[in-house]
């Protein structure tokens, strides 16, 4: 079987089951929170449009940037391996057919498929009844699927990123979260070249507007601090951020053994 | 007969635990029992086989490949584990079918081997239930299914009869030996020594990492001369019996059965008891019913090891 076929393989078994675990419902649930807070947001603004949505729109994607990605890539993504130790079903994968490369690739790649599918569930209702007074702008759908761009480059590279503890550490739920929300959240906010070694601040420097170019509204939650790099080069890093990661996790993951509590 | 998995001076630590300490063997087609108490040595012995462990020191083989980090060797090999652990979210037909993409197969056929799987180890009928709602021993048999169900021809069971019942045991023997008739090499692990004895009498003992003895039943009982063997006498008059005996250098001990009918007699010599017993019951009109060697059993021959 070839590392691509296996990949397939692996990713339709884990699609499937991802798909009715406990931890995804519950994840999923949590997606449809902004809903709610687009609801209530959409009964204060009464008819009013503009800057209010456009503010709305900032503080949900400060849900789905900074938190909901971030904890959804963190459960999964440390998953990828480490489920299948402490679970004790990893001895139906390693005595398969199939090399151990493709395991990993393709359990990110059903995860993240996962991920994505929930967040452009709970993206997509509350982005489009926050913006319903300019359904038919199509600046609106643009500024969606950039958002939604976003996020789905910010699910590979955290994911490739805690798949890639989840290979290395027994306990890799604690260090990423001191990663996710410790190390993401404050290095940001450093001024110059430092903020350029968190996730986040390439995702930032893709959000659809940019501080100083007049495109900026509202309050610029996201953009605060920022000294953003450029959108091309922004891709490039999460690209890269997401291959480097998965080839030390499938490295790490063909040369480590794994021991079973028993 | 040609070694189908072979091991050459194959250590594994963790860390300072000694899991297995150079062993070197040979398994050939047919049964191989593994037995051992537990944390002998046996699961890490089958880890290796499968490629789930690296040795420290040695090499395992099958069909002379090297077994770690070599995903071809696994399309004919068959793999039970010990651990009671599922994706708990599958039904079973799902998670035997799942683990068939593995193999290259189309649809269809995934269908019918997983089906065909389950059906030998009778759960056609659950085959759509949860697993997280099957019991211990269905559990245990969806364990086994899925080490069938890609016809390896190499299968290593690690503890497969634990938590089935009698009936359960039974039927899983008789389809082990079904598998050793076709010509498939089955290696077995087991604590329990009646286990092992009902499926082979090829056996290795293992014990604290180390290989006690190999080989079969009566070929252990030659490397274990030197243990005291003891011989059951159950006859009309055990008292007379007795007395013959009791001045004779060959018996170390001599006791009565509870039935007030037997005498057991502890020699090292059993050959040589044998040889005076049939003369001894002829002059003195003794009517024997029963001569039987209590420790014949699997269980006494690996007690005397592993305390010795």
């Amino acid at each position: 079987m070839t590392i691509g076929a296996a990949v397939r393989e692996v990713f339709g078994l884990f699609f499937g089951l991802g798909r009715r675990m406990g931890r995804t419902r519950t994840f999923a649930l949590l997606g449809l929170f902004p809903t709610a807070m687009a609801v209530a947001a959409r009964i204060i603004m009464r008819g009013r449009t503009g800057d209010l949505a456009a503010v709305s729109t900032e503080i949900l994607m400060v849900f789905f940037l900074q938190f909901y990605i971030v904890i959804l890539a963190l459960f999964y993504g440390t998953s990828v391996t480490a489920e299948e130790v402490e679970n004790k079903t990893l001895s139906y994968l390693l005595t398969r057919p199939v090399p151990k490369p493709a395991m990993v690739l393709g359990k990110f790649a059903a995860y993240a498929a996962l991920m994505f599918a929930m967040v452009a569930v709970g993206l997509g209702i509350s982005f489009f009844i926050l913006n319903a007074a300019r359904m038919g702008d199509p600046a609106l759908y643009a500024a969606f699927f950039r958002y939604l761009g976003v996020l789905g480059l910010g699910i590979l590279a955290y994911t490739a990123f805690f798949a890639f503890l989840g290979t290395i550490l027994k306990r890799a739920i604690i260090l990423g979260l001191v990663f996710g929300f410790g190390w993401e959240t404050i290095i940001q906010y450093f001024p110059g070249s430092t903020q350029r070694f968190s996730i986040v601040h390439y995702l930032k420097s893709l959000l659809p507007y940019r501080p100083g170019s007049g495109g900026g509204r509202g309050v610029a939650l996201l953009l605060f601090r920022l000294e953003p790099t450029s959108p091309a080069l922004a891709v490039l890093a999460l690209l890269g951020i997401t291959a480097a990661f998965l080839a030390l996790a499938c490295a790490i993951f063909r040369a480590k053994e794994y021991l079973t509590e028993d | 007969m040609t070694a189908v998995i072979s091991a050459s001076h194959l250590s594994k630590y963790y860390g300072n635990v000694l899991g297995l300490n150079d062993v070197s063997l040979e398994i050939e087609a047919g049964i191989t029992g593994f037995l051992g108490p537990n944390g002998a040595g046996k699961s890490t012995f089958m880890k290796l086989a499968t490629g789930q462990m690296k040795p420290n020191i040695g090499t395992v083989t099958i069909r002379g490949r090297r077994t770690w980090n070599s995903p071809a060797i696994f399309r004919s090999i068959g793999f039970c584990p010990e651990a009671d652990a599922f994706y708990e979210d599958m039904t079973g037909f799902e998670f035997l079918a799942g683990l068939l993409r593995f193999y290259g197969f189309s649809g269809k056929e995934i269908g019918e081997r997983a089906a065909r799987a389950l059906d030998i180890v009778e759960l056609a009928k659950d085959k759509d239930r949860l697993i997280r709602g099957y019991s211990r021993g269905m559990r245990q048999r969806v364990k086994f299914a899925q080490a069938i169900a890609h016809d390896p021809e190499i299968l290593i069971l690690d503890e497969p009869l634990s938590g089935l019942d009698p009936l359960g045991k039974r039927k899983l023997i008789k389809l082990i030996k079904g598998f050793k008739d076709e010509g498939r090499t089955i290696l077995v692990s087991s604590h329990v020594l009646p286990e092992i004895e009902a499926l082979t009498s090829r056996v290795i003992l293992i014990h604290q990492g180390k290989v006690l003895a190999e080989g079969d039943v009566p070929y252990i009982r030659d490397l274990i001369e030197a243990h005291p063997h003891m011989i059951s006498i159950r006859s009309s008059d055990p008292r007379a019996l007795a007395a013959r005996f009791v001045g004779d250098p060959s018996v170390l001990k001599m006791t009565f059965g509870p039935d007030g009918r037997t005498i057991v007699v502890e020699t090292r010599k059993r050959d040589d008891i044998f040889g005076r017993l049939a003369p001894v019951v002829l002059e003195a009109g003794i009517e024997v019913d029963e001569i039987s060697s209590p420790d014949d059993n699997l269980g006494a021959v690996f007690e005397y090891l592993v305390g010795k």
